[in-house]
C-alpha cells in the first residue's frame, strides 16, 4: 500500500511539472496564465516544500504536521481563486453577467477570508483536533458549491469553450473527492480510518485533476478533428517481428 | 449539528464527484470523428449495439433486459480485445479508453440496479452504447490508416 502511494505522489510531482512544462513549452502560459500560476503553487508547495519540511523534521514531527495543514489551507485558497478566474472566462463575451458576477465573487472571497482567518487565529491553539478537519472540510465544499455554480452557469450560458469546461471538471473532482474524504474523517470515531484513507486516497484526486486538465490542455482544442493514428503498417510489423 | 453537516457534506459531495465523473466522460464521448469508422468494425465483427441503441430510442414494448445486458457485454468484450490487440503496438489501453472502461463497468453495475428497482432503462442503455460506438470508432480510425495496396483497411473490411 505504501509503494501505491509512493508512486503515486511521484507521479503526481512528474505530471505537475509536466503540464506546467506543457503550458510554457507551447507559449500557452499567458492564456491560461491562472492555470500556470495554480500549477506553480501546485509545485512548490507539494513537490517541493513538503518533501523538504518532511526530510528535515520526519513524518510523526509537530513541525511537519503544522506545515502540511497550513500549506493545504493555502492551496484550497489558490484553487478557491482559481474558479473565481475561470468565472471570468465563462463571462467573457457577457459584460452585464460579469459585473454581478463579480461582485458576488468579491463578496464570496471576503466573507471566505474573514471566516477562515477568524476561526483560525480563535482555534490556533488548538488547530490540529477536529478543528482542522470540519474547517478543511467547509472550505473544499464552499469551493466545491462555487465550481458546481460555474458549471451549471456555462450550460446556461451554452459555452462552446471545451477546454474549459473540461479545466472546471477537473476541479470539480480535486473538491469533491477531498471534501467527502474529509466529512468522513470527521464521522469516524476517532478518525483513525478515515485519515488513513484520505492518506492514501486523498492523493488520487489530485492526480484526476492533473490527468483531467492534461487531456484538457492537449485535447479540448481538437475536438472535433480527427486524432491520429496510433501506428503505422511498418510498426506493427516491427512489433510483429519483435514478439516472434 | 456538526455530524449532521459533515453527513450532509459526505452525501453532496460524493454525488457530485460521480457527477464530475460523468461529466468528464460525456466529454471524450462528444469527440467528433471525420466519418463513421465504427460502421466497417460493427459490420466484421456483427456487433450488435446499434440495433439495441435503435431500440431504445424508439421503445414501445418492453425490452428483454436480459438479452440486451448479455449483447451489450458482449460487444464491449469484443470491443476492448480489439482496443488492446488490434492495431496497437502498445498492446494497453490510452488513458480515455480506461477511464470510459471504468465508465462503461460503473453504467452497466447501474443498469443492473435500475433494473432490479424497476427504475428507467434506456438511459444507461444509450450511455452503454454511446461508449460502444466511440471505441469501435476509435478502433476503425487506426485500422483505416493501414493501408493494403489500393485498399485501406475499412473498405476492405466493407467489401467483404
Amino acid at each position: 500500500m505504501d509503494t501505491l502511494a509512493t508512486v503515486t505522489q511521484y507521479t503526481i510531482y512528474l505530471l505537475e511539472a509536466g503540464v506546467l512544462g506543457y503550458l510554457l513549452l507551447r507559449r500557452r502560459e499567458r492564456s491560461l496564465l491562472p492555470v500556470a500560476l495554480y500549477l506553480a503553487l501546485l509545485l512548490v508547495v507539494d513537490g517541493l516544500s513538503r518533501p523538504l519540511v518532511l526530510y528535515r523534521y520526519g513524518l510523526t514531527s509537530l513541525q511537519y504536521e503544522y506545515f502540511f495543514w497550513l500549506t493545504d489551507i493555502l492551496l484550497a485558497l489558490g484553487a478557491f481563486l482559481l474558479v473565481c478566474l475561470f468565472f471570468r472566462r465563462a463571462c467573457g463575451e457577457h459584460r452585464e453577467l460579469w459585473q454581478v458576477v463579480r461582485l458576488v465573487q468579491i463578496f464570496v472571497l471576503i466573507l471566505v477570508a474573514g471566516i477562515s482567518l477568524f476561526s483560525l487565529s480563535r482555534n490556533f491553539d488548538h488547530l490540529f483536533t477536529r478543528f482542522i478537519v470540519e474547517f478543511q472540510q467547509n472550505l473544499y465544499f464552499t469551493c466545491l458549491v462555487l465550481n458546481t455554480l460555474l458549471f451549471i452557469l456555462m450550460q446556461q450560458l451554452q459555452s462552446a469553450d471545451e477546454e474549459l469546461s473540461m479545466l472546471v471538471c477537473g476541479m470539480g473532482i480535486q473538491f469533491a473527492g477531498p471534501a467527502a474524504n474529509l466529512a468522513l474523517v470527521y464521522l469516524t470515531p476517532g478518525q483513525q480510518f478515515g485519515s488513513e484513507l484520505y492518506r492514501h486516497i486523498g492523493p488520487l484526486f489530485t492526480l484526476g485533476m492533473l490527468l483531467t486538465w492534461f487531456y484538457a490542455l492537449a485535447r479540448a482544442p481538437q475536438f472535433g478533428r480527427v486524432a491520429k493514428p496510433q501506428t503505422t503498417a511498418a510498426e506493427l510489423v516491427s512489433a510483429g517481428r519483435g514478439e516472434a | 449539528m456538526a455530524m449532521f453537516i459533515a453527513a450532509l457534506i459526505l452525501i453532496i459531495s460524493t454525488g457530485m464527484f460521480f457527477f464530475y465523473f460523468h461529466a468528464i466522460c460525456q466529454r471524450i464521448l462528444r469527440r467528433e470523428f471525420d466519418k463513421d469508422y465504427y460502421l466497417a468494425i460493427v459490420n466484421a465483427n456483427r456487433l450488435e449495439f446499434p440495433a439495441v441503441r435503435r431500440a431504445a430510442e424508439s421503445w414501445e414494448a418492453p425490452v428483454d433486459y436480459a438479452r440486451v445486458q448479455l449483447t451489450l457485454r458482449c460487444d464491449y468484450l469484443a470491443l476492448t480485445y480489439l482496443l488492446k490487440h488490434a492495431v496497437n503496438v502498445n498492446r494497453r489501453y490510452t488513458r480515455q479508453e480506461w477511464l470510459l472502461v471504468v465508465y462503461f463497468r460503473t453504467i452497466l453495475l447501474l443498469l443492473g440496479l435500475c433494473h432490479k428497482l424497476g427504475l428507467g432503462e434506456r438511459s444507461a442503455i444509450l450511455n452503454l452504447a454511446a461508449i460502444l460506438q466511440y471505441f469501435a470508432n476509435v478502433i476503425g480510425q487506426r485500422v483505416s490508416a493501414l493501408r493494403f495496396g489500393e485498399l485501406s483497411a475499412t473498405d476492405y473490411l466493407l467489401s467483404i
